[in-house]
């Protein structure tokens, strides 16, 4: 080995040495900014309030109770909220990615009069955010039905997060038929005319020959889909006027709390040790996705990288 | 003859097949939106069957920009916010999906930590979280964030004998320092969208590059760069769109105050000068950024 190649050599390894640790460094402190709320969120969870006043206290209790969890699951009704909030929340996720996936496969594959204006149209559903149509659609679903013939009272009743997504306009639709529109697209045209030719209709193409194909796919579209419906609290508030799912108990966790746990005057809490509470009551709501991700977390990666979503 | 008529059975079943979404967007969609379009031009009030409208013209448009005081302030910040960390969001997704796209050890628990915020990052919990870390009387929050906001970048250029930054530049370091969190936690679906380009990009590319003796640097503005630039527009519409439809905003918030007083007409015109706006600065920006963009495929 010359001197020269050695020089090369060492100087290689020095600076992959540096950028390895830069990287990790990196990567590390900003796992962290991410990790910290949760991390302060178990925390906070397992310990008793008077340590919220114990400036020794950084991150490890020193009085270990699991009652905060138990009070805010009793503040929370957490039970039926949880059982609503899986009621509404698979239920309409699955029947939106159904919705979802047969309209983008409509719009993929198959070219009719009009096709661009309602691709417009679709796009102007993502851009237009739900919080400029929500009134009218509060009064739509309050007076159900034809003017002038008929009308129901739908609100508080689950029809009203049903029905949007059945008809393909739930929570955040648009952005996941753009996603399918653009899978199928994907898809070679040869699989729909063998089996046109093979004399299955076009509905049936879809079932058996298109959809085992989007299997990952319609896992990741569903995932975003629960996201997206476990998360709100804007749609449910304006729909719902008792508190029914996880979204909007953990946002009147407040006054929740303050009915269920302190209603007697003499209990004086300040804001900081309310904390624990509050911490609790994100910590169990967001539990369930937590552990779904964890499990599913490689489907959700990965598949959501290699798939090319956005191609 | 006989494909004529196939290809005619194809386009009704197109129709068929987006029927489901054709109803539900008449209903659920353009409806509202033409009636929120009318309530903004007109006197609101709740009728014994449904709302009673009567004309009333632009006032409500003219209210909200020059009676409503708060409106126009917030409406303003708001603005300014989304105009500085947007690109700032955009940015630092790209440079963490650049480092998560290399291999190394721990790449999948890194990239799994990295999306977490998407699960969360969009529901009341952020705002519990955020609302804890900034505002509330939280001594660990505040020990966490004074690790930020004390001016350590200006320390450690102090330290390393630079004095001759400005002012200016001070405070936009500290602006960027201050708001790690937020930049953090709202570029989790950005940073998924650009490592979904990146694996796009053909290893002939890469290889073309290497052989032709192209450093990291020159490697990222030649090769990499390019062929993100279609996503880094995507990214900013999303980007923008989320900051915009985000509950926890302000300008919605305060729209969501007037509602509650029952002033739907004003409501409805403080809902639609914002989408206005927006949807004009991404009009300007895709329009804009339309020749700077490569695409491999010219059709797409």
């Amino acid at each position: 080995m010359t001197d020269e190649e050695k020089k090369y050599r060492i100087k290689t390894n020095i600076s992959a040495f540096f950028i390895r640790f830069f990287r990790y460094a990196l990567l590390i402190g900003l796992s962290f900014i991410i990790l910290y709320p949760i991390i302060y969120m178990i925390s906070c969870s397992f310990r008793e309030r008077s340590d919220m006043n114990d400036p020794t206290v950084m991150w490890i209790p020193r009085n270990f109770t699991l009652d905060i969890i138990k009070e805010t699951m009793q503040a929370m009704n957490f039970g039926e909220t949880l059982l609503n909030t899986l009621v509404l929340n698979i239920g309409c996720c699955a029947v939106q990615v159904i919705s979802c996936a047969v309209t983008g496969y409509g719009f993929a594959r198959f070219n009719f009069r009009g096709k661009k204006i309602l691709l417009a149209i679709l796009i102007f559903t993502i851009l237009v955010p739900i919080q400029v149509i929500s009134l009218p659609l509060y009064t739509q679903f309050r007076y159900f039905g034809i003017k002038g013939i008929f009308s129901v009272n739908l609100i508080d009743t689950f029809a009203c997060m049903y029905l949007p997504a059945m008809l393909g306009n739930g929570i955040r639709s648009g952005l996941i038929i753009l996603i399918f529109i653009q899978f199928f697209k994907g898809l070679p045209r040869e699989l729909e005319d063998a089996a046109c030719l093979d004399g299955c209709s076009p509905f049936s193409t879809f079932i058996r020959v298109m959809l085992p194909n989007a299997f990952s796919f319609v896992v990741t579209a569903f995932l975003f889909s629960v996201v997206f419906y476990w998360n709100d609290s804007y749609v449910s508030s304006t729909f719902f006027t008792n508190n029914q799912t996880i979204g909007l108990m953990l946002k009147n966790l407040d006054s929740q709390l303050s009915i269920a746990l302190f209603n007697n005057a003499n209990v004086n809490i300040s804001p900081r040790e309310q904390i624990v509470w509050m911490q609790a009551g994100c910590l169990i709501s967001i539990l369930p996705l937590l552990i779904l991700y964890c499990y599913l977390q490689k489907y959700f990666t990965e598949s959501i990288v290699s798939s090319g979503i956005v191609s | 003859m006989k494909k004529r008529s196939y290809e005619k059975r194809k386009q009704l079943y197109g129709y068929g097949f987006i029927a489901l979404w054709l109803i539900g967007t008449f209903i659920f969609f353009i409806i509202p939106i033409v009636k929120s379009l009318i309530y903004s031009l007109s006197d609101v009030n709740i009728g014994n069957k449904s709302m009673v409208t009567s004309f009333s013209g632009m006032k409500n448009y003219y209210n909200a920009l020059f009676s409503d005081r708060k409106y126009s302030s917030v409406l303003w910040k708001t603005l300014k916010e989304t105009l500085w960390k947007t690109p700032l969001i955009i940015i630092f997704s790209l440079f963490i999906a650049v480092i998560l796209n290399n291999k190394f050890k721990g790449r999948t628990f890194f990239r799994a930590v990295f999306f977490l915020p998407v699960i969360i990052a969009t529901g009341p919990v952020y705002s519990i979280i955020s609302g804890d870390m900034a505002d509330t009387g939280n001594i660990h929050a505040e020990q966490f964030s004074t690790l930020f906001s004390n001016n350590l970048v200006g320390e450690l250029l102090q330290f390393l004998g630079i004095y001759g930054i400005t002012e200016k530049m001070n405070d936009y370091i500290i602006l960027i320092t201050d708001n790690i969190f937020s930049i953090v936690w709202s570029s989790g679906i950005q940073i998924i969208i650009f490592l979904a380009a990146l694996q796009n990009i053909p290893t002939s590319a890469r290889e073309a590059a290497e052989i032709e003796g192209a450093g990291a640097w020159d490697f990222f503005w030649k090769i990499t760069f390019p062929y993100v630039s279609p996503f880094i527009l995507a990214n900013f519409i999303f980007t923008v769109i989320d900051a915009f439809s985000n509950p926890s905003n302000a300008v919605m918030k305060r729209i969501f105050e007037i509602r509650s007083d029952l002033n739907f007409g004003l409501a409805a015109a403080m809902a639609w000068i914002y989408f206005a706006i927006v949807f004009i600065i991404i009009s300007l920006v895709s329009l804009i950024s339309r020749k700077m963009i490569y695409y491999e495929n010219e059709e797409v």
